[in-house]
């Protein structure tokens, strides 16, 4: 039998044929690089650093003060906030509406976006630009605007509702408007391009002759699909819904525009402790509890792909 | 009902892409379990062949037959072949074992029946013991290897090899050509295997068919290929030769003379290449000798009676391991030739003596 070969570690040991005076002064040339690399960095290392993590931290060290005097003397230190936001039941639910209606918009716009990165995959590099262009131009106009949009076709006497009673199929209008469907609908339409690009990129990476080697195999054009390109795609698919799930929990506009106080989503709730009721402090607590969903639901999800049977797809 | 069964007929199969004819109405017949070769530089459309055989193309015109069975218009899933490609192709989310018993499941072959073949095939590729390796953990050699098992392990009506061994270095290609000639030889599946490399199409082919622009040049056994081409081209693309301007004097039938230079030769008719193959005198031709058949001498003298040793100086040496290359300036002119019978006293600008029997002389028509 052939002796397994194993080509990365032969590339190690060339390596570490390198001795003496060479491997010195590759050293030195490496940490010299390093230092120019950092030097690069510095100014956005500054900007990320001054403008985001200080604050972040702000923010967390607020969520920690239970008197409405944000700082002195009389400021009073507790997780008071934190347990009033775990036990109302108001904030509870607004924070299972949140995930809810987050997945439900992942779900759509997978299920939207899917066959348009198939499409995207399976076209020439022409056709395949046009749809990114399509696909992408929402991103061009304002997410106000577009919700305004959907306003107009959703209200209650609007295009669509005065569309489906024209033909008969409904006789009240549908509660479109202000209602977690909306929602659902404006964010899906939102974050589809970020599903559609995640899924595309890790079609384009599959070698084309993989289908071919099932087909001669025996699979057809479906059975291809389901045991060969889909369980490839899946990097695309986790990436995507990563997005779009984070994207939708932290929306701000779309639930305020088309949900309104029907539908409390946590920005929301945020928003108007923040700006309306001046809680600063509760705000931040609600903050860093949105935080901690969406970081947590996001590792899990990932984690529960990295260590599926499909793992390998992941390296 | 023929006499001889062809697995493969192809009968006046024509493919256009746009204005630009790949295929242009050809032939093909292959004999149960030979090994044939598509030969021919890109481009020639011996891709374009293995796909309408293994069904990822159409051909505009023109038919496909698989063991008797028109199958034009059948898809790849149904036809039951076997294909390597040349990047492997294996499905990189799956071990090996899953890779091979991927079309053995789309069979419904039983579970023990299965494992049974998957570890016929892996011993026959001498891959046994790797079943659980996924394709990433495998070197290049190893992959093609699991990846000619897993077209096998089917026991396909055909075995189509599309390059193959073009993304493996220089060492184990060697060893895989071996290789994949005693398999074929020991399980006798009737294979086609489609290459640009004529020193693998020669080594491993039953039969060659070389390609050109959409067309067959020739097709046949390596020796007569490379002895016997039939047309300028495969001679120009088998193998390497000398050419020489020549004007015919005469010709009588059983020889023809020519003039080359100063000098007067007679060669066969046999020899001439192509399709004009009518001579006569004042005709101009173009002579061709292959490098290995020009003898080179310190001395003069020579065992042949026909072949006459003129003096040239050598201006090249290239040694080859088992033989050397000589570049030598004869009248002027600069011929390569391959010998074996080296003298240590040769270096540049050395006095040789160099010939050539005329019947390994070839003749083209200007």
């Amino acid at each position: 039998m052939e002796p397994l070969r194993n080509y990365a570690d032969q590339e190690v040991s060339e390596q570490v044929k390198v001795t003496g005076e060479p491997q010195r002064k590759t050293k030195v040339r490496k940490r010299r690089s390093w230092i120019a690399g950092l030097l690069l960095l510095i100014p956005i290392l500054l900007f990320v650093f001054g403008f985001f993590i200080v604050p972040m931290l702000y923010i967390l060290y607020l969520s920690f003060i239970s008197t409405d005097n944000l700082n002195g003397a009389d400021a009073v230190y507790s997780l008071q906030n934190y347990i009033t936001l775990f036990t109302d039941s108001y904030y509870l639910s607004s924070m299972w509406l949140t995930v809810k209606i987050s997945l439900y918009s992942v779900l759509v716009s997978l299920i939207l976006g899917y066959p348009i990165a198939l499409t995207m995959a399976k076209s020439s590099p022409k056709i395949r630009g046009y749809i990114t262009l399509l696909i992408a131009s929402p991103l061009l106009v304002s997410i106000v605007v577009r919700n305004f949009g959907w306003y107009l076709l959703l209200l209650p006497n609007g295009t669509i509702n005065q569309f489906l009673m024209n033909i008969g199929l409904i006789k009240k209008p549908l509660n479109l408007l202000f209602s977690e469907l909306g929602v659902v609908i404006g964010l899906s339409n939102a974050y589809l391009p970020f599903m559609v690009l995640a899924i595309a990129t890790s079609l384009y990476n599959i070698d084309p002759s993989l289908e071919k080697a099932g087909a001669i195999l025996g699979a057809s054009p479906m059975r291809s699909f389901l045991t060969i390109t889909l369980p490839l795609s899946l990097p695309g698919i986790v990436s995507g819904c990563v997005l779009v799930f984070s994207l939708s929990m932290s929306a701000y506009v779309t639930p305020s525009l088309m949900g309104g106080a029907n539908v409390p989503m946590m920005p929301v709730v945020i928003y108007d402790q923040i700006n309306t009721l001046l809680k600063w402090t509760f705000g931040s607590a609600l903050s860093y509890v949105l935080l901690g969903i969406t970081l947590l639901s996001v590792f899990f999800f990932t984690r529960a792909f990295e260590k599926s049977k499909f793992r390998e797809v992941f390296r | 009902m023929n006499a001889i069964t062809f697995d493969v007929e192809i009968k006046g199969a024509r493919k256009q892409f746009g204005s630009n004819v790949v295929l242009n109405d050809i032939d093909l017949e292959v004999k149960q379990g030979e090994l044939l070769t598509l030969l021919g530089p890109s481009g020639c459309g011996k891709s374009t062949t293995l796909n309408l055989i293994a069904g990822f193309l159409e051909a505009d015109q023109g038919d496909v037959y698989i063991k008797g069975k028109k199958v034009t218009k059948v898809p790849p899933y149904k036809r039951d072949l076997g294909m390597v490609f040349q990047t492997y192709s294996l499905f990189p989310h799956m071990t090996v074992l899953e890779n091979l018993s991927f079309g053995l499941k789309l069979r419904k072959v039983a579970k023990t029946e299965q494992k049974k073949k998957i570890d016929r095939v892996l011993e026959l590729v001498k891959m046994s013991g790797l079943e659980h390796r996924y394709p990433r953990e495998l070197s290049g050699g190893q992959r093609q290897r699991v990846a000619i098992a897993r077209a096998l392990v089917v026991e396909p009506e055909l075995l189509l090899l599309d390059e193959p061994l073009s993304n493996l270095d220089a060492k184990l290609r060697h060893e895989l050509r071996a290789e994949i000639k005693r398999l074929q030889k020991e399980i006798g599946v009737t294979t086609i295997f489609v290459t640009h490399d004529q020193e693998e199409a020669l080594s491993m082919s039953d039969r060659v068919v070389v390609m050109n622009a959409g067309e067959i040049e020739q097709i046949s056994t390596p020796t007569v290929i490379y002895n016997h081409p039939e047309t300028e081209f495969v001679f120009q693309f088998i193998g390497k030769s000398n050419s020489f301007e020549g004007e015919v004097i005469e010709t009588d039938g059983r020889k023809i003379s020519l003039k080359l230079g100063e000098e007067i030769i007679h060669v066969n008719p046999a020899n001439i290449i192509g399709e004009n193959r009518s001579l006569r005198a004042a005709d101009e031709v173009k002579l061709y000798i292959r490098p290995e058949n020009i003898h080179i001498s310190s001395t003069r003298e020579t065992s042949s009676p026909t072949m006459e040793l003129q003096p040239a100086k050598i201006i090249q040496l290239n040694y080859l391991g088992t033989s050397w290359e000589v570049d030598v300036s004869l009248q002027g002119k600069t011929i390569q030739l391959l010998t074996n019978s080296y003298d240590s006293a040769w270096q540049y600008g050395s006095e040789v003596y160099v010939g050539w029997n005329p019947s390994e002389i070839m003749l083209i028509k200007k």
